[in-house]
């Protein structure tokens, strides 16, 4: 997979800054990333968001809707009901049911867009919106992580590469989980060499 | 009450019911737009001015299609 490069990542205080894409699900050092709260001497070392196969259930029945104004009258011609609607109703029906699928379409991409993870030489950001309306902000330094691990589960999990990252804290928030992440191993390399850069600087 | 108000009653609920439909439709439209300026102000990454296009552009033509709505329903 393109976005899950199994490689490691440079931690050297001058990385080599990688462009973002609008699909980018595992960037290294990104470039343009800014996020709330961020700090001046705060970098981004690590930016995740759910893998994109989690986008293809609703990219299929987004499809699927997309033809149901083509299909159905077919199938009520088939069925034979006589049911006579004005013009007015039909074309302002076609016309809703084709904005709402764009809608949809859009709502589940901006819910997959916007719901992030962020990894810096601080402390680890999840960024969570509930469908369009709540914000969740949870952060944690790297000091007070106490444990880290991940999990790959199923089929599509081992072969594409994806899977949570629980990591345990000693913060307020008991624990935070990157969901379906790509490449969960080299995330939780990532943070550990951290943690360890973190420990020998103080 | 005549049959032919009691239809002429009925289609204009049918239209009203219609109308409201979309006026609802509309505000979830307003939400997202509010929504991805909410994000854009969370995390700049570059995208946002693309993103906040086609939420102005799902909210317009909802818009629209409350406008034709009026006129053709």
């Amino acid at each position: 997979m393109a976005d899950t490069p199994n490689v490691n990542v440079s931690l050297s205080d001058t990385p080599i800054q990688k462009p973002m894409g609008p699909f980018t699900s595992f960037a290294i050092h990104p470039s343009k990333v800014h996020f709330e709260t961020q700090k001046k001497e705060e970098t981004v070392v690590l930016f995740l968001r759910q893998h994109m196969i989690v986008n293809v259930p609703w990219a299929s029945l987004a499809i699927v809707m997309a033809f149901v104004p083509t299909i159905l009258p077919l199938i009520w011609k088939m069925t034979g009901i006589p049911v006579s609607l004005p013009v007015g109703y039909i074309i302002a029906g076609t016309a809703w049911w084709y904005i709402a699928t764009f809608g949809f379409a859009l709502a589940k991409f901006l819910g997959w867009f916007i719901n992030i993870y962020i990894v810096t030489n601080e402390r680890i950001v999840d960024i969570d919106f509930y469908f369009l309306l709540y914000k969740h902000f949870s952060a944690a330094n790297l000091v007070k992580i106490q444990d880290i691990s991940y999990t790959t589960k199923g089929i599509f999990g081992s072969f594409l590469n994806y899977g949570n990252v629980t990591i345990e804290t000693a913060g307020e928030a008991p624990h935070l989980v990157f969901e379906q992440v790509p490449n969960p191993e080299c995330v939780v390399e990532t943070i550990r060499s951290l943690m360890e850069k973190h420990s020998h600087n103080l | 009450m005549t049959p032919s108000a009691i239809n002429s009653y009925s289609w204009l609920s049918l239209k009203l019911i219609t109308l409201l439909g979309i006026a609802v439709y509309a505000v979830f439209a307003v939400v997202m737009v509010k929504q991805e300026r909410s994000m854009a102000h969370v995390l700049e990454e570059g995208f946002e001015p693309i993103l906040r296009m086609l939420t102005y552009i799902h909210c317009a033509l909802t818009v629209v299609l409350f406008i034709l709505a009026l006129i053709i329903i």
